[in-house]
């Protein structure tokens, strides 16, 4: 997926700059001998290094709607991981130039530099602050191996322990306190308002009133809100908690699930497939059970070519979004033009929703909708496209399914020369 | 390549840069810093005291004198506050950088670059930099157990080292040096003694006025280990002297030795024990 620029990335390189055009001025300019220079690389990075880590965890706060600014979830969610990533690299370099930049007066400099006596206790916290990065994001970048998702987010949480040390580092050696204080009062109350607040406050009570299967392994939940329920747009996704004590997995844990239903429907309907412990224990839910549902959060569906007509590659359970889509184009939503919706599965036992889609194609003249199998006829082409949908390079493309099936459309349309502005898709694994 | 290889990878890369950096130092190390010391030029308080500005600034820092004159201009900080510490022991300036905070280790390395000799009092013994302790004292005596301050409050003399003179008609008589150990006399010892051309502490036996001298000497070794209240026994030298001999006790000036002693606490302590 691109990452093109939104506003609110404009919003995250401001507050990301700000501490280092404040500070630039006192570290004066990169030059002189490898000492002088090798000192402001150290400098520049430890403050950018901080404040990437902080802006990271500001931006993983997750209120729904604000996501919106960074063009979804999703994309958010990369944002937050790339910003993770380079603190983790700068923090690094940010040592080694401090330590290397002693070298030229002598060797016992750079080592004292680097480990100093421990009564200099400033430096010893950013060393406890990079320990605790290790810690937390060693099973992020598979240091050694996939982690257990649940044990993984448990793990993530030390992440504020990182933010607290490597804050009170940069409190006792760099100036600009105010600026470290406010980036810090974001990073921190986002994980505060994520793990304490928010759970509390901003999930809303549903209960379960059927559990409708639709093929091995899938089932669609229908939702009734206990209150207010969420207002949402076809395509967004919500986080699910379920409270069902039956439950053989997964119980009181949030995972991310697409609304299959449309925004007029006073039920939330959700396909879930069996991917997971939780999803699994999920096909089961017991019915009149309660769950919590946090959201909504995404932008499926955000248009950027609102003149022109829409093809949905759909595939697995990531028929999802499209299903909610003509579920809304059926209860009557204005459609933008119109929409072509190719139906991605390996045979008919696959095919859920399947019916559904084909009554609203025969009812509704502004979405037609193609099945293709791959077990008869192979990975979907260019030729089939062009048979069912001729002008579907005019189009803005909407994809959604399997990573490997995501990846090898994209690749079919960018060979059509369709430009990567024109193709949407949100690919969401480990939110 | 993917982000989680790249993360790998340059987190391999700076744990081996780390331990490079830690191994090539121990192995090359060999501390040269306690075996060069006694190679160093001694240099006193008063010869540091001279270069004291911004023409040549010599500082004392943990005992060792660096010429800093050539950096002064290029130390970040402004000149007046580097210049303060010139001519001086200037260990606790190195210490507090801001307060509490010392110089880096690579400005420790930079200040080597500049040393000229190590710091030594007029009998050429080192001096060590006197602040850290002084300062550690301070912070753990509360008013309630500092014993030094109890002697000072009730006016009685400090335990230290204590030097003197008596001078009549503008020369020197005698001058005397003596610690206080709890309020009594160790290491009493005459650095000058001397009455109109002659000089006691030049003559040998058998000169004239040798024996004079001798009874000097006696008062020190009848005052060693005695409270400092015994030196008014010295109104009355015969009284401590043995050997009054062919001269009579008023030859014996008790009372210029009393009076030198008197100067030395009056200055009050010249070196801590």
């Amino acid at each position: 997926m691109p990452l093109r620029p939104r506003y609110g990335d404009l919003l995250l390189i401001v507050l990301l700059l700000l501490p280092l055009v404040v500070a630039l001025p006192r570290l004066g300019g990169l030059g002189g001998p490898p000492e002088l220079w090798l000192t402001w690389v150290g400098r520049v990075t430890g403050i950018l290094g901080l404040a990437m880590m902080l802006l990271a965890a500001a931006v993983s706060i997750r209120l729904p709607g604000t996501d919106r600014w960074f063009g979804g979830l999703a994309r958010l969610w990369r944002l937050h991981h790339w910003l993770g990533f380079g603190a983790f690299i700068l923090v690094m370099v940010h040592a080694l130039a401090l330590g290397l930049a002693a070298v030229p007066t002598s060797l016992e400099a750079a080592v004292a530099t680097l480990f100093p006596p421990p009564a200099q206790g400033a430096i010893w916290l950013g060393w406890l602050a990079w320990l605790a990065m290790v810690i937390f994001l060693a099973p992020t970048f598979d240091f050694f191996g996939q982690p257990h998702y649940q044990r993984w987010k448990r793990l993530h949480l030390v992440s504020a322990a990182a933010l607290l040390l490597g804050l009170w580092h940069a409190f006792l050696l760099a100036g600009e306190t105010a600026l470290w204080w406010l980036l810090g009062i974001a990073g921190l109350g986002a994980i505060v308002w994520r793990k304490l607040v928010s759970p509390r406050v901003s999930r809303h009570p549903y209960r379960v009133e059927a559990v409708e299967p639709l093929a091995r392994g899938v089932v669609e939940l229908v939702l009734r809100p206990e209150g207010d329920g969420i207002r949402y747009e076809t395509g967004q996704f919500v986080y699910l908690t379920p409270l069902d004590e039956r439950l053989a997995a997964g119980r009181g844990e949030e995972h991310p699930y697409t609304i299959a239903s449309a925004p007029s429907d006073s039920r939330l309907r959700i396909g879930i497939k069996d991917l997971g412990d939780a999803s699994h224990a999920l096909q089961t839910v017991t019915p009149g059970s309660r769950v919590l549902i946090e959201g909504p959060y995404g932008e499926f569906f955000g248009r950027r070519f609102p003149e022109r007509d829409m093809l949905w590659l759909g595939g697995g359970i990531g028929i999802t979004p499209f299903v909610g889509g003509a579920r809304g184009l059926a209860s009557g939503a204005s459609a933008e033009g119109h929409v072509h919706l190719f139906y991605l599965a390996n045979g008919p036992d696959r095919a859920y929703y399947q019916e559904e889609l084909e009554r609203i194609a025969e009812a509704e003249a502004a979405f037609a909708f193609t099945q293709h199998y791959s077990r008869e006829r192979g990975r979907l082409d260019e030729a089939f496209l062009r048979e069912h949908c001729p002008d579907f390079t005019e189009r803005e493309i909407y994809v959604c399914g399997p990573p490997a099936m995501n990846a090898y459309l994209q690749r079919l349309l960018a060979g059509q020369g369709i430009p990567a502005s024109r193709i949407h898709s949100e690919v969401f694994d480990f939110l | 390549m993917t982000i989680q290889k790249i993360a790998y990878s340059v987190f391999v890369a700076f744990m081996a840069s780390l331990f490079t950096l830690v191994s090539v130092n121990a192995l090359s190390s060999s501390d040269p810093d306690d075996a060069a010391d006694d190679d160093l030029d001694p240099i006193t308080l008063e010869e540091l005291a001279e270069h004291d500005g911004a023409e040549s600034c010599w500082k004392a820092i943990h005992g060792r004198v660096y010429d800093v004159t050539d950096y002064v201009p290029d130390h970040p900080t402004e000149e007046d506050v580097v210049l303060e510490w010139c001519g001086r022991e200037a260990t606790e300036g190195w210490d507090n950088k801001r307060p509490g905070v010392p110089h880096s280790p690579r400005a420790e390395g930079l200040l080597e670059a500049y040393l000229i000799g190590r710091l030594v009092d007029e009998e050429g013994e080192p001096v060590e930099a006197a602040t850290e302790d002084t300062d550690t004292v301070a912070e753990r005596l509360s008013p309630a157990e500092d014993e030094r301050l109890h002697r000072a409050m009730l006016g009685l003399p400090l335990d230290g080292r204590y030097r003197g003179v008596f001078i009549d008609r503008g020369v020197i008589q005698v001058n005397i040096t003596f610690d206080l150990e709890d309020g009594h006399f160790t290491g009493l010892a005459y650095r000058h003694l001397a009455y109109r051309d002659d000089d006691y502490l030049a003559m040998e036996e058998g000169d004239d006025l040798y024996p004079v001298l001798v009874q000097y000497r006696q008062i020190l070794e009848r005052l060693e280990g005695q409270p400092v209240t015994a030196i008014f026994a010295l109104y009355e030298p015969e009284r401590v002297v043995d050997d009054v001999d062919g001269y009579t006790g008023a030859t014996l000036r008790g009372a210029k030795v009393i009076s030198a002693i008197r100067d030395a606490l009056n200055r009050g302590v010249y070196a801590w024990p």
